[in-house]
């Protein structure tokens, strides 16, 4: 199933390689986001705190520009159905997805963070190591309920309205834990290893949830 | 070759009650044409036997096994044809053919063979959004071929082919005739008598004969 996934991955960074219609858009949409709330608390007192709420936020609201585009092309000419049909696990779907969805993420984020610490930070930022780690283990939550969350209004009537609506109340507990963690990471917190505990159980009970339930969201 | 059985099966799409109360069985390795106008409800026939729609009322049993709860194994003896290619776009005929071939544990040999079958082995590295309706329709052929299927769900094949393509499909047809159970959806009675064991008509989603 692992090997299925993979291939399904290649295929659909293959066809985002071919079209750009998905990172670029969420390069653009992140680094504007930095770029005007830089300038909106420059100086401000507390600006560091939030400028990492900021991030996340960033990154929630940025996540959902490569989600609503998830089974796009699966979508354009029926190709969902020849998976659908195939001899492979149909969870093979979902985490195929999750790693493209993840690649998505970490290549907008490979701009992103830079540009956090650029437009925010000196020296005197948080930690770089756990603020990665938080990234990764939040790109993991993301993508594991936003594939969910895809299957699950792809080829509904304002699916792309219904995406978000549904999205963003479950994702909200991974972005607190993911802001606690960044905040943490700071000089003065006090170390990351809870926040980043509570994102990897997030992951887990989710990643457990859409394995068991994939099968039936990609059906009628 | 799987047997097919559907069971007094309906289907409503809201208001719209596409399916009502059909029984209609198909033995193993026999051919089934259906015929009936526009809207008759032959599409969602061949889509709930695929699985792909869950039936509202009523069976539909893949060699006794639901259609909607078939096994990896179950879901790989279907060729479903449909009126799209079920094909990705952005990908050239080969890698859709591979990743097809690669699905089904197939060898990735059999992709090139696929191609030159169907005609299309001189546009193998052209993206399938160049394509005709036509040459969509050949690399969906192509698809059954590298899959072979033992049950072939054939939603309109002829649709969108040239001569060319119609007497590819026919060869098709006769070869896999004896080796998988059709089901083929058809406007055409000569078509459906040359291919079909034997002909089911539908009107409003209800068997007429």
């Amino acid at each position: 199933m692992i090997a299925d996934a993979f291939v399904l991955a290649r295929k659909d960074l293959l066809l985002e390689f071919r079209r750009r219609e998905v990172v670029l858009g969420m390069i653009q949409y992140v680094v504007s986001t930095l770029v005007i709330v830089h300038f909106a608390i420059l100086g401000a007192d507390g600006s560091e705190r939030a400028a990492a709420g900021m991030l996340w936020a960033a990154i929630l609201f940025t996540a959902i520009l490569s989600l609503n585009r998830c089974f796009a092309a699966d979508q354009e000419e029926g190709a969902l159905e020849t998976l659908q049909l195939a001899p492979v696990d149909r969870a093979a779907i979902w985490l195929g997805k999750v790693l493209a969805q993840m690649a998505y993420l970490i290549a907008m984020e490979l701009v992103a963070l830079p540009a956090f610490w650029l437009f925010f930070f000196g020296d005197e930022g948080p930690a770089p190591l756990p603020v990665i780690a938080a990234v990764l283990l939040a790109d993991l939550g993301l993508a594991t309920v936003g594939v969910l969350v895809a299957a699950l209004t792809q080829g509904a009537r304002a699916g792309d309205v219904l995406l978000p609506v549904l999205f963003l109340p479950i994702s909200i507990p991974l972005v607190i834990g993911a802001v606690t963690a960044t905040l943490e990471s700071f000089p003065d917190g006090d170390g990351t290893l809870r926040a980043l505990g509570f994102l990897g159980l997030f992951d887990t009970l989710f990643a457990l949830l859409a394995w068991g339930t994939f099968e039936h969201l990609t059906g009628e | 070759m799987p047997t097919v059985a559907l069971e007094e099966c309906s289907k409503r799409f809201g208001e719209r009650i596409a399916l009502r109360r059909v029984s209609l069985a198909a033995a193993s390795g026999e051919a089934v044409a259906l015929m009936g106008a526009n809207g008759s409800g032959k599409s969602t026939l061949l889509r709930v036997v695929a699985g792909l729609v869950r039936p509202s009322a009523g069976a539909c049993r893949v060699d006794g096994v639901p259609s909607t709860g078939l096994n990896r194994a179950g879901r790989g003896q279907i060729g479903y044809l449909s009126h799209r290619s079920l094909a990705y776009r952005g990908l050239t005929a080969a890698e859709n053919l591979r990743l097809v071939a690669r699905l089904h544990r197939r060898p990735a040999s059999v992709v090139e063979s696929a191609l030159v079958e169907v005609g299309l082995e001189d546009r193998s590295a052209d993206r399938i959004e160049t394509f005709s309706r036509g040459m969509l329709q050949r690399l969906a052929l192509a698809r059954l071929v590298l899959a072979e299927p033992t049950l072939l769900l054939l939603d309109e094949p002829a649709t969108g082919l040239d001569a060319e393509g119609v007497a590819l499909l026919e060869r098709l047809l006769t070869r896999w005739r004896g080796s998988a159970t059709v089901l083929v959806a058809t406007h055409d009675e000569q078509f459906a008598d040359r291919h079909g064991d034997r002909t089911v008509r539908l009107a409003r989603g209800e068997v007429v004969t």
